[in-house]
């Protein structure tokens, strides 16, 4: 298993399991880095956490169905619609999503892969170890009941003792990690793999969303992982983030965490919008109208999705300044998404529509998340919202968005795309029974919790009074939701039935449009056997239909590379969560997980450094995925260090007792240690024109003087950190202390994580394995440098020098 | 101040989207408004509903409609033309939408303001120090502090000032307008004018903890005179007592009770409600129960039992000490 | 094959040593500017231009971004300008400007 391998010998044939490759071994499901396996694991595995969040609402139900009812205490009720909110976010819809991207996606931009296999499975393994960590905490009887959105100061270790919240701490962080790898991996794939002749607008619509959704997940998990971070160390470490009586402002908790959850619920419903986007034109036999404006639309809602976020916080006092530039963004965004909706409908307008299910279930999405949408629209008016935030009504909003748009979206998908996946066909009248079912069931469960908010019921409340009028609008609202188990019941049964004896698919079960369906039901490991002409959008349809654009580029015959398996990426998602698991027992065991993630991601690298076939990673762009991906993670980290100094910059002066930077900052000692690492990027330059040239000598020595710079910046800051501590300056002192540590401990992080990188570099050279042909490698050290020498130009001026 | 009143409009919206009128006016209905606050607010409320049932209605039916007329049936064509787009249509429903929504914004913006100006000089101030899992308010003109049950004059502006010692609340008592969080470090505020006496339920809207379900509260809004007459009586001297009632003021100043809670002339503690005029109110902990001997009794004897988590500790009375503190405290008019 | 920057253009290593030396000046400069009396009224955007310079200095040169594609300018000046927006919206709604003009 350890030996490295430049592929495997291929086998042409599809078998019967979807994914095809020959070993269908647990081992090789455990070590897969097939996107299609990989995209499957996401899919049982986000089924199974759906089930469990259904049951979590089933319990809600239950309790609320009759006033002063007993069927769960309080405490067990408040824990029950936390971890409901954070299994159906994170681990039901996004794992569900991340199936579809993974298996799809390749196919449909004429792929045979992603750009990083290896990442790929990492992505999926850690979100395991996420979603089992969360669980984990019903198991040791401490789940979080603070809310899925966990508002300070009652999260703090005051208010929330136990080891709930850091449960759901941890696993949150975890799961970031798992998402943000992933999204940099599928910008680099839709940007850098596409087929020749796939220009960007001759995608499909559900690329392009999945395009806008990466990065959303790459910019907006770094503000929620800062704020998790100041969270997790005001609990461990006692330091003031939240921490009213230091002076800290509890709105930052809630910017931080919506300044994520915004982009997050655009995270989660876009690509039910792509997948319309491609069920609507395939049952009306025709083109998604307004293509190019439907895609415009989905990047304008990503975009302005990051200027919202505040219409969550209408009622905390804001000022009426801020709620009307809320107000008026939240409208605005609203046009983008009416648009996709027109466009929808003229589609299906002059079309023949043949009414699958999957039809069924996107018509279904239409319907629903307009009415989702429209409540949104109530929402965005802040005397409004006064009275339907933290009501039911927004609960019936947002279920109206969540089920009746993400939910229905992936049904779509997945009858749409079951063929493909599995070779066989869903039972179409028992499909059609299912969306019944389920669309009565939700409506039943979902629309009277419209007039449970106008009636004044809060939300997360336990139990209610008899005389308030809100018995009977509750009691519908249960008897819906067990309609939606039995429609959920349905599929499942559906599913196992077709799995075995459902009529076997061919290629192209509907007619389709995109390139999916030019390859077998399911296709071999490959994917394709020659990559796909590409004609122009719904490239397929005009290769049997026509028009087409020109003649496609040659089909490329090279050498096809099927990346080996590894075991490597559930090597480190198992270190993080022994390090996770230490966190909330011993410290041993965060020092042992530490060590073995590191010593797995070594070993990773290692694997694809060995692997003479990765020498080659150039994309249709003529730029390497790697240097791609690095400075996509650029991006995502302009988003962390910024979130980092602005609130370095937001908590200036308001600190209740002292010091004050001016007391305590040595700004001749820093100039000092700033100018070294100004040197070292000069140093790096160096190197990486030393490999460029195949220098091997002052490669070595400019890598180490790098490296050695790098850890004459850290010696530094060690010496400043230990003269504070012995002033009395630690980190728990004020919110200064709190902000400036953990920004600056945080950057200085980044440069040790770079000066092992630099090392590591600097022995493969030694060892004579850093040649010409792995300039790359050394290139994207490099940027990681300088970047961090960049972050470090910016502390340096807004922390120490402006007054 | 006030806003236009359009009752007739109120009541047409109320009729035809509400199958059932009586329906709506429920204890915590937030669509029966009963101070200026409540109306502006109903105004723009009324606007985005009508706006949004009217989308629903043509986009649903211009849904179902295109579904029957264009379904694959004998006849349909196997190719239907194969249309990509349409520029001026694009532009048409991209400008109505942005039309639409102006018909929202400008009300809207213009209730922001006006809701969130700075309150006249005559306002009566209050403090609300939203606590976990009740309601303080303090009157600093009068002096006066009480809990749980809020008295405010009709007819005159009422200016909140909300405030929390320990973590996030919102104040909301939805027949009285919108709500407004209590955040710990801040101070918000919330200003309106009542028009009609009579009681109004509250409830903290903000996830707050075990017990955020049992944090009611009421409202009750007199008549100035009768306000006026409810001042005086926070501030007057308590009766002499007999009989049960002295035993359970014998028993309550020689308990634990006298560290949490202040009773004018008898204790002083500061960690519980206020309990100088505990009997006039309508309900005890924070809206959970009517105030009668019997569930004062209850509550008394073992509070976490009736509300999860309650920082009440039960106190080991038994069922005569109970009963006789209870008498006691529900002769605190 | 190794990345060739489009165009055939490339930083010599005189280019790099001249910026080394031009962001050893402008440090220097920053760190003396705080303490000019004089210039304290236009402290802090002087110091946010310098520090700015810098930043463009080491992107454009040491990290290549002037001989690279301008995809990958975007790629990191989209989120740049993004993050830098939310900074200061942050700031501005958490009333950090209030106490900057104090």
């Amino acid at each position: 298993m350890s030996a490295p391998s430049s592929g495997r010998a291929l086998h042409g044939h599809p078998s019967a399991l979807p994914g095809a490759e020959t070993t269908a071994t647990v081992l090789g499901w455990l070590t897969t880095v097939d996107h299609k396996r990989i995209g499957i694991l996401y899919g049982v595995t986000g089924f199974a956490f759906f089930l469990l969040g259904g049951l979590e609402a089933l319990l809600i139900r239950l309790q609320l169905a009759v006033p002063h009812n007993t069927v769960v205490s309080a405490h067990a009720f408040n824990a029950l619609f936390t971890m409901h909110g954070t299994t159906m976010i994170f681990l039901a819809i996004m794992p569900f999503n991340a199936a579809f991207f993974n298996y799809m996606v390749p196919l449909l931009i004429g792929a045979r892969d992603v750009a990083f296999p290896r990442l790929n499975a990492l992505s999926y393994w850690i979100f395991l170890a996420g979603g089992l960590l969360l669980n984990a905490s019903l198991l040791a009887g401490t789940p979080p009941d603070v809310g899925w959105f966990g508002y300070a100061n009652l999260t703090s270790k005051h208010y929330a003792p136990g080891p709930g919240v850091d449960f759901w701490i941890l696993s949150l962080q975890i799961l970031g990690v798992s998402s943000v790898i992933a999204a940099i991996n599928f910008i680099v794939t839709i940007l850098n793999m596409r087929a020749p002749g796939m220009t960007m607008m001759r995608m499909p619509v559900f690329v392009w969303m999945t395009l806008v959704v990466q990065f959303l997940i790459a910019l907006a998990f770094p503000p929620i992982t800062v704020g998790l971070i100041f969270l997790l160390f005001d609990r461990f470490f006692g330091t003031r983030f939240y921490d009213v009586a230091a002076g800290a402002d509890l709105h930052l908790w809630q910017h931080l965490f919506w300044i994520f959850g915004h982009p997050e619920v655009y995270i989660l419903i876009l690509p039910a919008f792509g997948i319309v986007s491609e069920v609507l034109p395939t049952f009306a036999k025709k083109p998604l109208f307004g293509a190019p404006v439907v895609i415009y639309s989905g990047v304008l809602i990503g975009f302005f999705g990051f200027g919202v976020w505040s219409h969550h916080m209408f009622a905390t006092g804001m000022g009426p300044v801020a709620d009307s530039a809320f107000s008026i963004a939240t409208m605005l965004i609203a046009i983008p998404t009416g648009v996709k909706i027109f466009n929808w409908l003229a589609t299906l307008w002059g079309g023949t529509i043949r009414t699958t299910t999957a039809l069924h279930f996107a018509v279904g999405l239409v319907g629903l998340f307009t009415i989702g949408g429209l409540s949104g629209i109530m929402h965005a008016s802040p005397p409004v919202d006064l009275q339907q935030t933290d009501s039911y009504f927004v609960v019936a909003h947002l279920h109206y968005v969540l089920i009746g748009g993400s939910l229905f979206g992936l049904f779509a998908g997945a009858y749409y795309w079951w063929p493909k996946m599995t070779g066989r066909l869903l039972g179409e009248r028992l499909g059609r029974l299912q969306f019944w079912v389920i669309f009565a069931g939700f409506n039943l469960a979902f629309f009277p919790q419209h007039y449970l908010g106008a009636l004044g019921m809060p939300r997360r409340i336990y139990t209610y009074p008899a005389d308030v009028g809100w018995t009977a609008g509750n009691f519908a609202s249960t008897v819906g939701a067990f309609g939606i188990g039995v429609g959920v019941l349905l599929f499942i049964v559906n599913a196992w039935q077709t799995l075995r004896r459902g009529a076997p698919a061919p290629a192209d079960p509907w007619d389709g449009r995109t390139l999916e369906w030019r390859t077998s039901s399911p296709p071999p490991a490959h994917d394709f056997d020659a990559i796909p002409p590409v004609y122009g959008r719904d490239s397929f349809w005009r290769e049997k239909y026509g028009p087409r654009r020109g003649a496609p580029a040659t089909e490329s015959h090279a050498p096809l590379h099927v990346p080996a398996p590894s075991h490597w990426p559930i090597m480190v998602a198992l270190g993080m969560g022994i390090a996770a698991v230490g966190a909330l027992t011993h410290v041993s065991f965060v020092v042992v997980g530490v060590l073995w993630t590191v010593w797995s991601l070594f070993r990773l690298a290692l694997e694809h450094h060995r692997a003479q076939a990765h020498a080659d990673q150039t994309g249709g762009l003529g730029l390497d995925h790697r240097k791609m991906a690095m400075w996509v993670f650029l991006g995502s980290e302009c988003f962390f260090f910024g979130t980092l100094v602005a609130t370095y910059l937001a908590y200036k002066g308001r600190s209740v007792v002292g010091p004050a930077p001016h007391e305590i900052l040595n700004i001749p000692v820093t100039t000092i240690s700033t100018f070294d690492l100004l040197m070292s990027s000069l140093l790096m330059v160096l190197a990486l024109a030393a490999v460029q040239r195949g220098d091997n000598r002052q490669a070595r020595l400019w890598l180490l003087g790098t490296a050695v710079f790098g850890l004459i910046f850290l010696g530094f800051q060690a010496y400043e950190f230990t003269e504070f501590v012995h002033q009395g300056f630690t980190m728990q002192r004020n919110l200064f202390s709190s902000t400036f540590f953990v920004l600056t401990g945080l950057h200085g992080t980044h440069v040790a994580i770079g000066v092992l990188w630099l090392l590591s570099l600097w022995v493969l050279a030694r060892r004579g394995r850093l040649g010409v042909g792995d300039a790359v490698k050394v290139e994207i050290a490099g940027l990681y440098w300088h970047f961090v020498d960049v972050v470090w130009i910016a502390i340096f001026t807004l922390v120490y020098l402006i007054p | 101040m006030r806003a236009a009143r359009r009752p007739g409009f109120h009541g047409a919206l109320a009729v035809t989207l509400l199958l059932g009128g009586c329906a709506w006016d429920a204890p915590m209905s937030t669509v029966v408004p009963r101070s200026d606050f409540a109306r502006d607010i109903l105004h723009v409320y009324g606007i985005v509903t009508w706006v949004a049932v009217g989308i629903a209605l043509v986009v649903g039916g211009a849904l179902a409609w295109v579904i029957v007329r264009f379904r694959d049936r004998p006849g349909a064509p196997r190719l239907p033309a194969q249309t990509r787009g349409h520029t001026l249509l694009e532009i048409s429903w991209t400008i109505a939408p942005a039309l639409v929504l102006l018909v929202i914004a400008i009300p809207t913006i213009h209730v922001i303001f006006r809701t969130q100006a700075a309150p006249p000089r005559d306002a009566l101030e209050i403090t609300v120090r939203g606590h976990q899992w009740w309601w303080e308010f303090r009157y600093p003109t009068f002096e006066v502090v009480t809990a749980n049950e809020l008295h405010v004059p009709a007819g005159r502006p009422v200016a909140l000032t909300l405030q929390g010692p320990d973590v996030i609340h919102s104040f909301w008592v939805p027949q009285l307008g919108g709500k407004r969080d209590v955040v710990p470090g801040r101070l918000n505020r919330l200003t309106f004018t009542a028009d009609t006496p009579g009681e109004y339920r509250g409830q903290c809207a903000e996830f707050c903890g075990v017990s955020h379900a049992h944090m009611g509260m009421r409202v009750i809004v007199d008549a100035p005179d009768a306000f006026a007459r409810w001042v005086a009586a926070q501030k007057a001297e308590s009766a002499e007592l007999a009989g049960l009632a002295a035993e359970g003021k014998a028993i309550f100043a020689a308990s634990a009770c006298v560290g949490c809670h202040t009773i004018r002339g008898v204790s002083s503690g500061a960690l519980g409600p206020d309990l100088t005029t505990f009997g006039s109110r309508h309900t005890l902990a924070a809206g959970l129960l009517p105030t009668t001997v019997e569930n004062v009794t209850a509550w008394l004897k073992n509070p976490p039992a009736l509300k999860p988590g309650a920082k009440m500790p039960a106190l080991g009375l038994t069922d005569d000490q109970a009963r006789a503190v209870a008498t006691y405290l529900i002769g605190l008019k | 094959m190794s990345d060739e920057p489009r165009g055939g253009e490339h930083a010599t290593v005189g280019t790099y040593v001249r910026v080394a030396l031009v962001l050893t000046v402008v440090t220097a400069l920053e760190v003396g500017v705080i303490y000019v009396r004089r210039l304290a009224p236009i402290v802090v955007p002087l110091l946010l231009a310098m520090s700015a310079a810098k930043f463009a200095l080491v992107a454009l040169f040491f990290m290549h971004l002037r001989y690279e594609s301008r995809v990958l300018t975007f790629l990191f000046v989209g989120p740049l300008i993004l993050a830098s927006g939310l900074a200061v919206a942050l700031m501005t709604l958490t009333g950090a400007f209030l106490v900057f003009g104090r």
